[in-house]
């Protein structure tokens, strides 16, 4: 992608996710989610959404002045008024308290197993993956779970994913080309960017993505000079 | 009486094939200075445990230290990519990896605090992680309900990177504390290194500045930088360039190299 066509789509994914959030609900996402970092930052700041916003380093509510790449560092704890540390988090959604929890998936297949944990068997990987983080406890957990991915392609939206590192609450799938939707247990397309075609969004999938779909309203003129403000140095684009 | 100690006395407490965790998270206030020694004095077969660990992992698998890794999380953030010589050897079959949740690990140490050997945890339902990864679950006794049961892990030691400890072994950490409050608690031996070793009376004015109370604290190191190159809150940020210098390595001779070992 040319570095515009990045930009555009990191704008799109961004709101799109931002648009979704609601207002006053408990969100959380962990280390190296900057794309969803951004967005809560939009959805508080350009939409007043006023988020009970938690993160792993501890800090609550936070609004950092200058947004950074990682997630997991004191620019989201200086200057909290409490601590609420990981573990909180954790126990939080454990009783059913946590709204929204955001996780990645290097694999997503129709029934929204995420896989992070490995290509090939568990046993003798061909590619070991990171792992899942705290997804295999807050997918289920939380009452939703909102799964992005940076790349839309037949590796990243499979028929059955190699390993099932998580399962449970999914709701909401966002790549770059578009927002898929768990309906009836199966991942269907929900809303195509604007400038995708659901073509491309078929060719690159691996699963039926159903028929019923809308075309997400493009940025407002106060959406953009709201996210230009916040991410001048568009953080956002960095991870795609 | 003083526990302070010089950084090879401390690292000595590890014995080959010996548990230990380490506390920070990915690159922040993990205890390097620590991890570096113990690839110094040569220790092998080591049963790492962490949330969401990256260099620690890294330089030890490419010193050839480790047996296993129980994490949530390994590889870095953003810029810096995977953590290649765990997944060399991880796919090569010499390193075990005991893939978690964060939250299983936590539960783990939690058992190891409360002193008792398991601990139900909710979630982890659907996932292929019980099977191969060899979680089992346990009925509620009261209700029924079935639930996954952690088992305990009380690392034989840990090391926690902070910003002020005393001669005694409080420690005071400024900025994210991550999982190091229940880790102090779950170890059987710990060290703390730290930026700056502060008079008692600093405490004494305020005992909730101690993160760390003396009570579990085996060993003090002072060892300023000892977090280098990841970041401490309030006195030194990411070191870029020796990560780059590591990650961009091709041998483990020559990654270690790069870390000055």
């Amino acid at each position: 992608m040319s570095q515009n066509d990045i930009s555009r789509t990191a704008d799109l994914m961004v709101t799109a996710i931002a648009r979704e959030l609601r207002a006053g609900e408990s969100v959380f996402h962990g280390l190296a989610s900057t794309v969803p970092h951004v967005a809560i930052q939009m959805a508080d700041r350009c939409y007043g959404k006023n988020l009970n916003y938690v993160n792993i380093t501890g800090g609550y509510k936070m609004h950092p002045d200058k947004l950074q790449v990682s997630t997991d560092g004191d620019n989201l704890f200086n200057g909290t008024k409490c601590s609420f540390n990981l573990t909180d988090i954790f126990d939080l959604a454990a009783r059913g308290r946590l709204d929204t929890a955001f996780l990645g998936g290097v694999q997503i297949d129709q029934t929204a197993h995420l896989n992070n944990t490995c290509i090939g068997p568990y046993e003798q990987p061909k590619v070991k993956l990171p792992g899942g983080a705290g997804s295999a406890v807050l997918v289920p957990n939380a009452h939703r779970a909102l799964v992005w991915r940076t790349k839309h392609d037949k590796r990243t939206f499979v028929e059955h994913v190699d390993f099932i590192t998580s399962f449970g609450n999914v709701d909401k799938v966002f790549t770059p080309l578009c927002v898929f939707e768990k309906r009836q247990g199966k991942l269907e397309l929900y809303l195509l960017y604007p400038g995708v075609t659901y073509e491309e969004v078929a060719e690159n999938t691996a699963f039926p993505i159903g028929n019923d779909y809308k075309v997400m309203e493009d940025l407002t003129e106060a959406e953009r000079a709201c996210l230009a403000e916040i991410d001048p140095e568009r953080v956002r684009d960095t991870e795609f | 009486m003083s526990k302070v100690m010089d950084l090879s006395a401390a690292v000595a407490l590890v014995k080959d094939g010996d548990t230990v965790a380490f506390g920070g998270n990915v690159l922040y206030r993990s205890p390097v200075g620590a991890v570096k020694e113990l690839i110094r004095q040569g220790r092998k077969d080591l049963d790492l445990v962490k949330t969401a660990i990256a260099y620690e992992v890294d330089l030890l698998c490419a010193a050839g230290a480790v047996r296993s890794v129980t994490a949530g999380f390994v590889g870095y953030e953003g810029e810096f990519g995977l953590c290649r010589w765990y997944r060399k050897d991880v796919e090569g079959g010499t390193v075990k990896a005991y893939e978690n949740a964060c939250y299983s690990v936590i539960t783990a140490w939690r058992a190891a605090v409360y002193g008792v050997p398991f601990l139900p945890i909710r979630g982890m339902t659907g996932s292929d992680l019980l099977e191969h990864v060899g979680f089992k679950t346990v009925k509620c006794p009261y209700t029924g309900e079935e639930v996954v049961a952690i088992k305990a892990i009380a690392p034989d030691v840990a090391f926690l990177h902070v910003q002020k400890a005393d001669e005694d072994g409080n420690a005071c950490i400024i900025g994210p504390s991550y999982e190091d409050l229940t880790i102090a608690r779950a170890a059987k031996k710990l060290v703390i290194t730290a930026e700056e070793i502060v008079p008692g009376s600093f405490f004494a004015e305020d005992p909730h500045r101690a993160d760390i109370p003396a009570v579990v604290t085996t060993a003090v190191v002072h060892l300023p930088g000892g977090a280098k190159p990841c970041a401490v809150s309030g006195y030194y940020d990411i070191d870029r360039e020796e990560l780059r210098a590591f990650q961009s390595a091709k041998e483990p001779s020559a990654a270690l190299a790069a870390a000055g070992l």
